[in-house]
Order: structure tokens, then sequence, then C-alpha cells
């Protein structure tokens, strides 16, 4: 992982944290990030605190310091404790999960290890727990999530520890 | 044929959840648009993406031009003569962030910004994540693409 930020931040200082981030200096961009990562919390049937579980759990895979410190506080209004989030961690998710919530971890592991080879039985089980429009809204969540997790990563300079953050969405 | 909704292609998928999923088509699109990368270097960079996730139906989309022979030897583009040097630095930066976004180094990176800049690799950055993540929403789903012209 790059130790140094590879690319410079703009000067400016609106207080906004993706305006203000490496990502400001490609400004044709910066609206439509906003507009879908706004979308992903606000416009799905998934609760806050379901996004954040599956956003956290993409964030382990690709292995951002940012992304696992961070949390969201419409997740922790909406009820998601850091018990819970200690849950998804682990290679194995704990079998203190619900059933729901270990597919919701399931279905994230699948999209980044092997999307090709979901296999009929993970189907059903999906297909059994949640409805059409909330599995298409896990899916995009987590690959909104897993582009944005990666190119927080390869822009470098990522530390190795960061503690616990809680911020609202940037908009 | 997906398993989500019987019967939809990957966009029409997308389309189920305008409000997001019409976002992350928005912002897709608006990748090949930048003035800080090309259209043709990221079109190369997506065909190669579709080629290391196995996606046959990725590769066959045709989103910019690019020629048939840079087609045919995309695969073994470091022994190819048809390839610029921007192409390379950024083809060998989209084979480590396919693989594992957190073993691209400084090198890999310094190579980009040669060529295209500080805000070019940013932009390289975005539209490879949308790049990806569609390519992997189609193997997920099992949904082919449409809605984009075929190549050839």
């Amino acid at each position: 992982m790059g130790s140094h930020a590879r690319v410079k931040a703009p000067a400016q200082n609106t207080g906004d944290v993706i305006r203000d981030s490496a990502l400001g200096i490609v400004p044709a961009t910066v609206e439509p990030y906003l507009a879908l990562n706004a979308a992903v919390w606000d416009a799905g049937p998934l609760s806050a605190a379901e996004v954040e579980l599956a956003r956290l759990r993409n964030a382990r895979h690709t292995g951002c310091v940012m992304c696992q410190a961070v949390r969201y506080d419409v997740a922790i209004s909406d009820g998601l404790t850091e018990e819970k989030v200690q849950m998804i961690r682990g290679a194995e998710p704990d079998a203190e999960l619900s059933a729901r919530e270990r597919l919701l971890v399931a279905f994230v592991d699948q999209y980044n290890l092997d999307p090709s080879g979901i296999d009929q039985g993970l189907q059903n089980a999906l297909l059994q727990e949640f409805s059409e429009a909330e599995l298409l809204h896990l899916s995009l969540l987590v690959a909104w999530f897993n582009g944005s997790s990666r190119c927080a990563v390869a822009l470098g300079g990522m530390p190795d520890a960061m503690p616990r953050m809680e911020i609202s969405i940037p908009r | 044929m997906n398993w989500i909704v019987q019967g939809l292609d990957r966009e029409q998928l997308l389309d189920c959840l305008p409000a997001i999923g019409g976002a992350f088509r928005r912002l897709y699109e608006s990748v090949f648009e930048l003035p800080q990368v090309s259209a043709e270097t990221l079109e190369l960079c997506r065909l190669r993406l579709a080629q290391l996730h196995r996606s046959d139906a990725d590769f066959a989309l045709e989103e910019c031009p690019v020629s048939a022979p840079q087609r045919a030897q995309l695969q073994d583009w470091p022994q190819s003569s048809l390839f610029s040097d921007e192409h390379r630095a950024c083809l060998a930066f989209t084979e480590v962030y396919a693989m594992d976004c957190s073993a691209i180094t400084d090198a890999q990176a310094d190579a980009v910004k040669a060529h295209i800049g500080e805000d070019g690799l940013v932009a390289l950055l975005q539209a490879l994540g949308v790049f990806d993540g569609l390519i992997r929403l189609g193997l997920i789903w099992q949904a082919s693409p449409a809605g984009v012209r075929q190549h050839g």
C-alpha cells in the first residue's frame, strides 16, 4: 500500500469531505459521485444499519483503513451497535448474527471474492430472505462502496490504523 | 438469465431502482467525457477488466471505438507495439487494481501521472471503480449487459 498520498487535495476548504479531498481535482465527477452516494443511503429499501454493515464488510475486503474506521451517524441512529460491527470483522461472520445479517455478509463476500461463482443455494437463500428491491439495493451499494473504497486505497497515504470516527453523509 | 427479476438484462435491473441505478449509470457515462484521460484509454482499461473478470459479454461491448487489432492483442499488450506509453501505464495500473488495489506501487502510480497527471490518476480510478462495479454486478446477477452498442 502506498505510504504517501499520490495526489494532492485541492487547496480549497469548502467543509465538504468529498469536495476537499483528492476527488475534488476532477470536478466533473464530484456531483455525480455525491448524488450516487446520497442515493445509496436515502433511496433504497434496506435500513441504514444494514447499509452500514455491508459497507463495513466490504471495507474489510478492500483493506481500506479509513473506510473501516468511519461510522455513519444515520446507521448509529438506526440502531447499529459497535458490538454488531465487531461480529462482521472476522473471516467468518459471528454465529450471533441473524440469518439475514449472515446472508448480507455472504453476498458482500461473494461480490468481492468470486462474483461469477454465486451458487444456487446462496441465490435461493437470498431470494427467500430479501425482496427483489432489497437485493438490487444491496448489490448497488456494494458496487458503489467497493469502487470508492478501492479508490481511497489506491490513492495512497492510508495510515496503518485510525480511531473510530462518526460522520454524516457528505452531500 | 438473471436470478433476481426474471427476464431483465443488467441495465433493466439497474433501472428497477432508478434513484440509485440511474445515479450509477450517470457516473459511468460521465467518465467517458472527462478531459483528464481519453475515452480510448479508458475503453482499453474497461476491456482489460472484462478480460480479467472473464466477462465475455462486457468484452463484446463497445463504449468507445478501439481498433480490432488492439482488441485482439489486448491480452498480450506488454508484447504488442499497438499500445502507446500512456496505454501501457494505465493498463499496468488497471491489472494490479483488479487483483489487489493495495498492491499498486508508487512507481505504477507515478507512471500514470507522468502521462495524464494527478487529476488523470483520480479520473482513471473513478472510471475503474464504475467499470469494475458494473462488470461484477453483471456477473453476480448473471445478467447480460444491454443498452450499449455491441462491438463489430
